[in-house]
């Protein structure tokens, strides 16, 4: 049973543009790890599990040990700490720049995490609500339902491939990535063919042989909604604030 | 060949049971069809068997090998398994490069390699679609291709997945063809179908699941 407040995905949206906006807008450490907060408690405002995100710390780990590195490899500012000859492979600069990632990268997760909480019909809804072009909205109504289906035929590539007799993980890593490349064509062949099918199915169901449409749903605003927008306001200000005047 | 003991299967942490305790013995050389209602676990227990799934509780093994901890590439090699869409499982940009797929990736450009390509291309009548991109065959080319494709390991067993799906009279007979000439050289097989034709024409056994357990077990007249 799903947990947490009901909230217009128009609200969630609007906290979830806030918190990356700002996200990318500051340099800040600390402000970012704020912002964090901010996202996994909003994450836990509308019954999302963050789970499956800190599941994966391993990647996070190498994702930051690479930025650390390229950082501190690549840019002239900070201070050494660890260097080979006149490389310099862990600088301060580095470790304040591979933070950096690592916080943005969790903070679209879990934004990610937020949004997904709402049906993306309702997501759509909303955005028509908006006055976003409806043709726009139903493009991403249809990639967010697509998007699932692909990886499923990209698992069963890769299964496939493995039943032929190939050990994906004792072939030299060229081979390997010769391998991957076999399904880039499979999988954009698949793409090709369902949007050609989808699109005639549209079309036999009268999609845009009207100027106006009406929904059968609509979103409408409750006291949370007001709340949680006017609280993102609030974080807006304050944090531009404190960004433009540290 | 395959033996399941108490396996039970379900998707995901929370999911329902799809499959509960099953115990069954499939043997070399002996043509099984699996048949049952739709959403039965048919298409689950096919899986199970080749490796792709693991189950939940039991153990499936395959000659002797826990599905669980051996690779899924050394069970292909004794397991051909024919996908319930064929689409699914090729992958090359040319129908000769979806047979020759291991032989080139492995480096093993031989005369053999080579001959036996050759001899699935005629065997399954790809020939004239050797330079073709698999996606653009039909159903029954497609079906085709992907048995062939399968067949290149020379696997002792062979699953297949609803492998009439889509096939007009005349590539069923293909098929039935195809399966005979299989069952003639000793390689066992287990057909998921609804195609009672089939299933009478070739099965020796017969296995009814329904509700995610076997209901019937029984030899075929």
């Amino acid at each position: 049973m799903k947990t947490g407040l009901s909230l217009d995905p128009r609200s969630k949206l609007v906290m979830v543009l806030v918190i990356s906006s700002l996200a990318v807008w500051t340099r800040d450490l600390i402000i970012l790890a704020f912002l964090f907060v901010l996202s996994a408690a909003a994450c836990l405002l509308v019954g999302s599990s963050m789970a499956g995100v800190f599941k994966k710390w391993k990647y996070f780990l190498w994702l930051f040990l690479a930025m650390v590195i390229i950082q501190s490899l690549f840019s002239a500012e900070g201070e050494p700490l660890l260097a080979v000859d006149r490389y310099v492979l862990v600088s301060d600069a580095g470790l304040f720049m591979g933070g950096h990632t690592i916080i943005r990268f969790l903070i679209i997760m879990t934004s990610a995490l937020v949004m997904l909480s709402s049906h993306s019909r309702a997501i759509i809804q909303g955005l028509v609500q908006w006055k976003v072009p409806y043709e726009l909205a139903f493009m991403v109504s249809v990639a967010i339902r697509f998007l699932p289906l692909l990886q499923e035929e990209i698992m069963d590539m890769m299964t496939a491939i493995q039943l032929r007799g190939v050990n994906l993980k004792r072939i030299p890593l060229l081979r390997r990535l010769k391998t991957y490349a076999y399904l880039l064509m499979p999988m954009i062949a698949s793409v090709l063919i369902k949007s050609r099918e989808l699109s005639m199915a549209m079309e036999l169901r009268a999609f845009r042989a009207y100027p106006t449409r009406t929904s059968y749903r609509t979103l409408t605003f409750a006291a949370p909604d007001y709340y949680v927008m006017a609280a993102s306001g609030l974080v807006l200000a304050g944090t531009a604030w404190f960004i433009i005047f540290p | 060949m395959i033996t399941l003991e108490q396996v039970s299967f379900a998707y995901g942490l929370k999911g329902p049971m799809v499959l509960t305790d099953l115990d069954l013995r499939l043997r070399q050389g002996e043509v099984t069809a699996l048949v049952g209602p739709n959403g039965c676990g048919k298409t689950t227990l096919g899986k199970l068997l080749v490796g792709i799934l693991k189950p939940v509780r039991g153990r499936v093994q395959v000659k002797g090998m826990d599905t669980r901890v051996t690779e899924l590439s050394s069970l292909g090699k004794m397991i051909g398994y024919l996908f319930q869409e064929p689409e699914r499982q090729l992958f090359a940009p040319t129908v000769r490069e979806e047979l020759s797929f291991v032989a080139d990736l492995m480096g093993k450009k031989e005369d053999g390699s080579c001959e036996r390509v050759k001899h699935l291309l005629e065997r399954f009548q790809l020939q004239d679609f050797a330079e073709d991109f698999p996606f653009q065959l039909s159903r029954g080319e497609k079906q085709r291709l992907a048995i062939a494709a399968v067949m290149v390991n020379e696997p002792e067993y062979f699953i297949f997945d609803e492998p009439t799906t889509g096939l007009d009279e005349l590539r069923r007979k293909d098929l039935s063809e195809i399966l005979k000439r299989l069952v003639a050289s000793g390689t066992g097989m287990l057909i998921i179908s609804h195609d009672k034709a089939l299933v009478q024409r070739h099965a020796q056994r017969l296995i009814r699941l329904e509700g995610g357990k076997i209901i019937e077990d029984r030899a075929v007249a």
